[in-house]
C-alpha cells in the first residue's frame, strides 16, 4: 500500500522484513538493544530479504543507514509505525529485538493484521498477564515463588499474611523493576500501596514470597520444537537486587547439576508451552536445590550480547533465522544447554550517581544502572578482578605503589552494617584487614568485627561531633565504603547522605555483602599474582593454554 | 594526500560503559570508523570493555579486546598487537583521557605508536581553559571574561572590571553546590562566600553570566590541507546555562539570520583552523540576541554526542570522513556515502527541521533533583525529522514514550498560576509542557519570553500549535466521519498524531484514523540526501511529513 500521491514506489523483487528499534536510550533499556537490532538487520539481509528500520534515536548504530536497506527516523508510536507499514508492505515485522518499546507494539500491530515474525502476540501476552502466565506455571508443573496479583491494599494484606513476610512487591506489566521493593512488615506494606503506587483493577500489585536465594537466568533460542540454551548466567548478589544492577557470571561457578538441569527442563517447557520462535528470557531464583521461575520476557534481553560474545553463537543472527523459518536443526545446532568454554565472564553494571544528586546509590530491586562491561578471564577471580577493575572498583592492594614509587591507595575501608546483616559481613571485613586493609568502622559494627577479631578503628556516626565518618569519606581516607542499608522502605538519612558522600567524593561504594565479597575473592587472587593478561574475543573459543600446558 | 603508507594497523579505544554523557553514540561513531579504516586496508585493533556493543563484535575489526580500560591492560594490548597508530579522537573523553595518558606515561613512545588524526598540542589547547583562553586572544575571538579568586576582594575587582550579571561556580565541589548568579553587591558577596566555603581548595570561579543568550553549535572538519568545512550548525531552545545534552536542539539554527549565521560559522572555521585539528569538532558559542556580539564557549577536539546528531540530522558521516582524515586522506579526495558523487568537502544543505530532545531518568528516580543546569543528567535522547519546527517537536515528544502523546504534560494542568511562572523560571524535564500549559491559560508568548529567555521564534511555534489544540477542542463532540477535511489536514501537518487528536476531539483513535485515511490524508516520504536533492543519493533514509509529494 502507497500513499496515493507517491510517485515512489518503494518495491523491489526481494520480500521486506521491518525491523523495530528500541528508541531512546534509558535506564532499564540500554544500547544491548540497538546492538540486538543491528544483528537482526543483518541477519535479514543475509537472509536475502529487504531489511527496513524504524527508530528514532540518533546515537546508535541501526539508524546508520548504511545498516539497513531502508531507515526510516520516524517515533515508534503505532501510528508512525503503521505508515510505514502501509507504504512498505512487508512480509512481516520484527519486535523481539527493540526491548519493551518493540515489544508492547505486539498487540496494537496484531490486531491491525500485521504479520509478527517470530513469537506471536498471544504467547507475549501469556507471559506478561500475570493471571494467564499462573496458569501456565501450574498447567507445565513449575513452581514459582507463592504470591499473587491484588488490586486493594486489604487484599494485599491479606495475601502478605497467608504468605509472611518478607514480601516483594511490583506493578504487574513493568520495565526495569520500576517500583519494585521487598517489604518487611505490614506497616510499611500499606505505606507502599498508599503511596509508592498507583494502584486499579486495570494495574493490579503483584505480591510475592521474597525467597532469599541466588537468582539465575537464561537465555533460550527456539524454532517452536528444538531449543537452544546458549548459557546460564549465575548472578553474584543474592534476589532482591535487579538483574540488571547485579553482577552476574557465566558459566555458573556454585550452582549444582540438579539445579542446572531443573534450569533447563524448565525453560525448554516453557519455551515450548509459549511456542516461542526467536529468543526468550527466563529468570529464576533459587533456593537451596529448588528452582524457581520469577519471570519470562518474551523477547531478547540485555545479556544476549555478553552470551553471544562469550560462546561464540551469534545469538541474535540464529533467532532470526527462526523468525524466518529455519530450525535449528538446519544450522546444524542441537537441542539443549551448549556447552560451556573454558573462559569465565563477569558482567558487572556501571551507574551514574555522581550525575544524578540525591538518588540512593543502594542496590534494590529497582533498576539504577546506565551501564555496564564484561571481564573475561580462563579463572573466575581473574575475570571478576576484570570486571570490577573495569566497572570502578580499581582499588589498589595496601602498600601498591606506582611506577613512581608513591603509594596508590590508602589501604583503608570504613564499614557501617545493618544490624541484620553484621554477623555475616564480620568475616568477610576480616578478609579485608587479612589482605593488609585497616578498617574504620562505626561503633556497633566495630564491636562485631572485634568479636570475629578484626582490629578496628572506631570513627564517630554522622550526627556525632567531627571527626567523624563523613570527614574519612572527604579527604578521602579511605578506598572504599562497604554499607549496608537497614531493612526500611524509608532509607535512613544518615545512610542516604553517607553513601551520597562517597558518590561526591569518589569513593566506591559497596551496599550488597554478596558484591563485597566479589571484591574480596578478586582482590585475593590479585594479592598473590598481579599480572592478568588480555586475550582477543577470537580467542574465546579456543581451548586454554595455559590449561594445555598444565596437562 | 593519499592514505600514508606506514599505518598498516591501527588501535581504536572505545568509551566503555554507557554513563550518563557516554552513550551509545561512540559505538556509532567507533563502528563507522572501523569500517571506514578496513575499506582502505589497514587493520583494526579495537579495545573496550562494554560487550554490548557493535564495535566489540568479531565482525567489525580485526582483533576486538574486551578488557578494562586502564593503562596496565591497554599497554598489555598495545604490547600484543604492536599497531602502528592509536586513534584518540573516536572513544569519547574517555578514549581521548587514555590515549593522553598512554602518550604522557612514554608507552606510546615505547612501543612506537604514532597518534592519529589530530595532534595532542591541538587537544591540549583546545582542553586546557587557559591555553584555549591564550589562543582566542590570538586569534580575536571574544570568551567570556573570566578570573578564579581566593577572596571576595578579588571578586569586587572582577566585578569592577566587568559588571554585573556574574555566575559564581566553586572550585572543587561535586555537585555543584554553593554557587550561583549575582546581579547586584549583596548577592556577590552572598555567593562568593558561601562559594569559597564550600569549595575545597577555598577558591571560585567568576564569570560573565550570559544571561539570556541563544546557544549555537557548529560542526566542523578539516583536514592536513587545512580545508575546512561546516557539516550543520545546530540551536539549542534553551537559551544558555543548560548543558547541550540536556537541552532541546534544532538544526539547522532557526532563528539566526544570514549575517549573524555566517559570522558565527566564519568563528568555528577559524577556530578549527588555528587548533589545527584533522579530522571533526564541536565548537559551542554564545549569541546576544540583542547585538551582533558573541562568545566562544568551548570546544571539542573529538567526535561527540553532537556529531552523531550533526551526522544523522544532515546524512553526513563525520566518523567516517574523520577517520580517513587521520589516515591521511584529504576531504576533497573522500567521496560522499550517500550521494556517491559528491566529495566530502561539499558542505551538507538541508531543507527540513531537525528536533532532539533528551531522555531524562526522572521517572525512574522520584528523589531526584529534576533541575536542568551545566551538568548533564539525560541517558538518552530522541531525534526526529520533518518539514516544519512544529511537526518535528511533535514527532520528538511522542518519540520519548513517557505516556505523552501531544503537548500536555503529567500533571501540568494541576499548576497553579505561580508553580507556573516558577516552571517557566527554572529549567526542568518538564518546562516544555510548562510552556504550553501557560499558552493554554492564555499567557503571552511576550511574558513567557520575559521569564524564560526562550526566542520568541520558538515560542510562537508552540503557540500555534496551542491555537490548533483549542481549534480542535472547539470541534469536540462532533462525530468522526464529519471531522473537517481542512481541519484534520492542517492539523497532521503541524504533527498532531491520531492518539492525541482523539483525546481532543473526544474520538477513539481508531475513528480518527479511519476518517483521515478515508480523506486520503496519509503522509509523504521525504529523502534525507545531504544535498537538499541536489543530487540523487543512493542511500535511503526517510521521514514523514504530511505533504503531497514523495521521494
Amino acid at each position: 500500500m502507497q500513499s496515493p500521491a507517491s510517485s515512489f514506489s518503494p518495491g523491489s523483487s526481494r520480500q521486506k522484513v521491518i525491523i523495530i528499534g528500541s528508541g531512546p536510550i534509558r535506564i532499564g533499556q540500554g544500547i544491548e538493544f540497538d546492538y540486538a537490532s543491528v544483528h537482526c538487520t543483518r541477519a535479514v539481509r543475509e537472509m536475502g530479504y529487504e531489511a527496513i528500520v524504524i527508530n528514532n534515536n540518533p546515537e546508535t548504530v541501526s539508524t546508520d543507514f548504511d545498516e539497513s536497506d531502508r531507515l526510516y527516523f520516524e517515533p515508534l508510536a503505532f501510528e508512525d509505525v503503521m505508515n510505514v507499514i502501509e507504504r512498505e508492505n512487508p512480509l512481516g515485522v520484527v519486535v523481539q529485538f527493540g526491548g519493551q518499546t518493540a515489544i508492547n507494539l505486539a498487540r496494537p500491530l496484531t490486531q491491525a493484521g500485521v504479520r509478527i515474525l517470530g513469537t506471536q502476540f498471544d504467547s507475549i501476552d501469556l507471559a506478561e498477564d500475570r493471571e494467564r502466565f499462573d496458569g501456565l506455571l501450574i498447567e507445565l508443573n513449575i513452581p514459582k515463588p507463592p504470591g499473587k496479583a491484588v488490586t486493594t491494599v486489604d487484599a494485599a494484606i491479606e495475601v502478605a499474611n497467608g504468605i509472611g513476610y518478607p514480601v516483594l512487591v511490583r506493578p504487574s506489566y513493568v520495565l526495569g523493576g520500576r517500583a519494585m521493593e521487598i517489604v518487611y512488615s505490614e506497616h510499611d506494606l500499606r505505606g507502599y500501596m498508599q503511596t509508592a503506587v498507583d494502584v486499579s483493577p486495570a494495574k493490579p500489585i503483584l505480591v510475592d514470597r521474597y525467597i532469599v536465594g541466588k537468582e539465575a537466568e537464561v537465555d533460550v533460542i527456539c524454532d517452536g520444537a528444538d531449543c537452544l540454551l546458549p548459557g546460564i548466567m549465575e548472578h553474584i548478589e543474592r534476589a532482591g537486587v535487579h538483574s540488571g544492577d547485579s553482577m552476574a557470571v557465566y558459566p555458573p561457578q556454585t550452582l549444582s547439576e540438579n539445579v542446572i538441569r531443573q534450569i533447563t527442563d524448565y525453560a525448554i517447557k516453557m519455551a515450548r508451552a509459549l511456542k516461542v520462535s526467536g529468543l526468550m528470557n527466563i529468570q529464576y531464583v533459587v533456593e537451596g536445590e529448588q528452582v524457581y521461575i520469577i519471570e519470562v520476557n518474551p523477547r531478547a534481553s540485555r545479556t544476549v550480547p555478553y552470551l553471544s560474545k562469550i560462546t561464540g553463537i551469534p545469538m541474535v543472527k540464529v533467532a532470526t533465522q527462526m523468525m524466518l523459518g529455519r530450525t535449528l536443526k538446519e544450522l546444524g545446532y542441537t537441542s539443549g544447554l551448549h556447552p560451556a568454554p573454558d573462559q569465565v565472564a563477569v558482567k558487572a553494571p556501571v551507574f551514574s550517581f555522581q550525575k544524578l544528586t540525591g538518588v540512593d546509590t543502594d542496590l534494590s530491586p529497582e533498576m539504577k544502572s546506565t551501564g555496564e562491561v564484561m571481564g573475561v578471564d580462563n579463572q573466575f577471580p581473574r575475570a571478576l578482578y576484570k570486571a570490577m577493575v573495569a566497572s570502578g572498583f580499581d582499588i589498589p592492594l595496601p602498600g601498591q605503589k606506582n611506577e613512581q614509587g608513591e603509594l596508590v591507595g590508602h589501604g583503608a575501608l570504613l564499614t557501617t552494617l545493618a544490624n541484620h546483616n553484621k554477623e555475616e559481613g564480620a568475616p568477610i571485613v576480616k578478609g579485608f584487614a587479612e589482605l593488609g586493609y585497616k578498617v574504620y568502622a562505626t561503633e556497633g559494627t566495630a564491636q562485631m568485627l572485634e568479636r570475629h577479631g578484626v582490629a578496628c578503628e572506631v570513627v564517630r556516626k554522622i550526627r556525632e561531633p567531627e571527626p567523624n565518618l563523613m570527614n574519612l569519606l572527604a579527604a578521602p581516607d579511605v578506598d572504599f565504603l562497604i554499607n549496608t542499608p537497614e531493612r526500611e522502605r524509608t532509607p535512613e538519612r544518615d545512610g542516604l547522605r553517607m553513601r551520597r558522600a562517597a558518590v561526591e567524593h569518589g569513593v566506591p561504594c559497596l551496599t550488597s555483602l554478596d558484591t563485597a565479597q566479589a571484591l574480596l575473592t578478586a582482590l585475593r587472587y590479585q594479592s598473590q599474582q598481579r599480572v592478568v593478561g588480555v586475550r582477543p574475543v577470537h580467542e574465546y573459543g579456543l581451548p586454554d593454554k595455559e590449561k594445555l600446558s598444565m596437562l | 594526500m593519499p592514505l600514508n603508507p606506514n599505518i598498516h594497523k591501527v588501535m581504536v579505544i572505545g568509551s566503555g560503559p554507557i554513563v550518563i554523557g557516554q552513550a551509545a553514540e561512540f559505538d556509532y561513531a567507533g563502528t563507522q570508523a572501523c569500517r571506514s579504516l578496513r575499506e582502505e586496508g589497514i587493520s583494526v585493533v579495537r579495545v573496550n570493555s562494554n560487550p554490548a556493543t557493535i564495535m566489540t563484535d568479531v565482525e567489525t575489526a580485526d582483533a576486538v579486546y574486551i578488557e578494562p580500560l586502564t593503562l596496565p591492560f591497554l599497554e598489555q594490548v598495545i604490547a600484543r598487537e604492536r599497531p602502528d597508530g592509536l586513534l584518540p579522537s573516536l572513544g569519547g573523553q574517555t578514549g581521548l583521557n587514555l590515549a593522553y595518558k598512554l602518550a604522557e606515561a612514554g608507552i606510546l613512545d615505547k612501543y612506537n605508536v604514532r597518534l592519529l588524526g589530530t595532534p595532542l598540542e591541538s587537544i591540549k589547547k583546545a582542553e586546557d581553559r587557559d591555553l584555549f583562553k591564550e589562543l582566542m586572544r590570538q586569534i580575536g575571538q571574544p570568551v567570556p571574561e573570566s578570573a578564579i579568586c581566593n577572596s571576595l576582594e578579588e571578586a569586587q575587582a572582577f566585578r569592577d572590571q566587568i559588571g554585573y550579571p556574574l555566575i559564581i561556580r566553586p572550585a572543587y565541589t561535586l555537585g555543584g553546590t554553593g554557587g550561583g548568579i549575582a546581579y547586584n553587591d549583596a548577592q556577590l558577596e552572598q555567593f562568593t562566600r558561601s562559594g569559597l566555603d564550600r569549595s575545597l581548595i577555598h577558591q571560585i570561579l567568576l564569570e560573565r553570566y550570559l544571561n539570556g543568550w541563544k546557544e549555537v553549535e557548529y560542526e566542523v572538519m578539516r583536514d592536513a590541507n587545512d580545508t575546512a568545512i561546516t557539516i550543520c550548525n545546530m540551536e539549542n531552545f534553551d537559551p544558555m546555562g543548560v548543558h547541550t545534552g540536556d537541552s532541546i536542539v534544532v538544526a539547522p539554527s532557526q532563528t539566526l539570520s544570514d549575517r549573524e549565521y555566517q559570522m558565527l560559522r566564519s568563528a568555528s572555521l577559524d577556530i578549527i583552523r588555528s587548533l589545527g585539528i584533522e579530522g571533526g569538532c564541536n565548537v559551542q558559542l554564545a549569541l546576544d540576541p540583542h547585538s551582533a556580539q558573541y562568545y566562544v564557549i568551548e570546544v571539542n577536539p573529538r567526535v561527540s554526542r553532537s556529531s552523531a546528531l550533526a551526522s544523522k540530522a544532515t546524512g553526513y558521516p563525520i566518523a567516517r570522513v574523520a577517520a580517513k582524515i587521520a589516515i591521511g586522506f584529504h576531504l576533497d579526495e573522500i567521496p560522499n556515502a550517500v550521494t556517491q558523487k559528491t566529495l566530502a568537502c561539499f558542505e551538507p544543505a538541508l531543507d527540513y527541521c531537525v528536533v532532539k530532545i533528551p531522555r531524562w531518568p526522572f521517572d525512574k528516580f522520584s528523589t531526584s533533583d529534576r533541575r536542568i543546569t551545566t551538568q548533564m543528567k539525560a541517558t538518552g535522547e530522541v531525534m526526529s525529522i520533518d518539514r516544519s519546527f512544529e511537526s518535528a517537536l511533535m514527532k520528538a515528544l511522542r518519540s520519548l514514550e513517557i505516556g505523552v502523546y501531544g503537548l500536555r504534560g503529567k500533571g501540568t494542568s494541576l499548576l497553579s498560576e505561580m508553580e507556573i511562572e516558577e516552571g517557566l523560571r527554572t529549567l526542568t524535564d518538564e518546562r516544555i509542557f510548562v510552556i504550553t500549559e501557560a499558552l493554554r491559560r492564555g499567557m503571552l508568548v511576550e511574558e513567557i519570553h520575559q521569564i524564560s529567555h526562550i526566542d520568541r521564534w520558538f515560542l510562537w511555534k508552540l503557540s500555534r500549535l496551542i491555537d490548533m489544540e483549542n481549534k480542535l477542542r472547539d470541534s469536540r463532540g462532533g462525530k468522526a466521519d464529519e471531522l473537517s477535511p481542512d481541519l484534520l489536514r492542517a492539523a497532521k501537518k503541524l504533527g498532531f498524531n491520531d492518539h492525541n487528536l482523539g483525546e481532543l476531539l473526544g474520538l477513539k483513535e481508531e475513528a480518527v484514523r479511519a476518517r483521515r485515511k478515508a480523506l486520503g490524508i496519509v503522509p509523504a516520504y521525504k529523502m534525507v540526501d545531504t544535498c537538499a536533492a541536489e543530487f540523487e543519493a543512493e542511500t535511503p533514509y526517510y521521514y514523514s511529513c504530511y505533504e503531497t509529494e514523495s521521494e
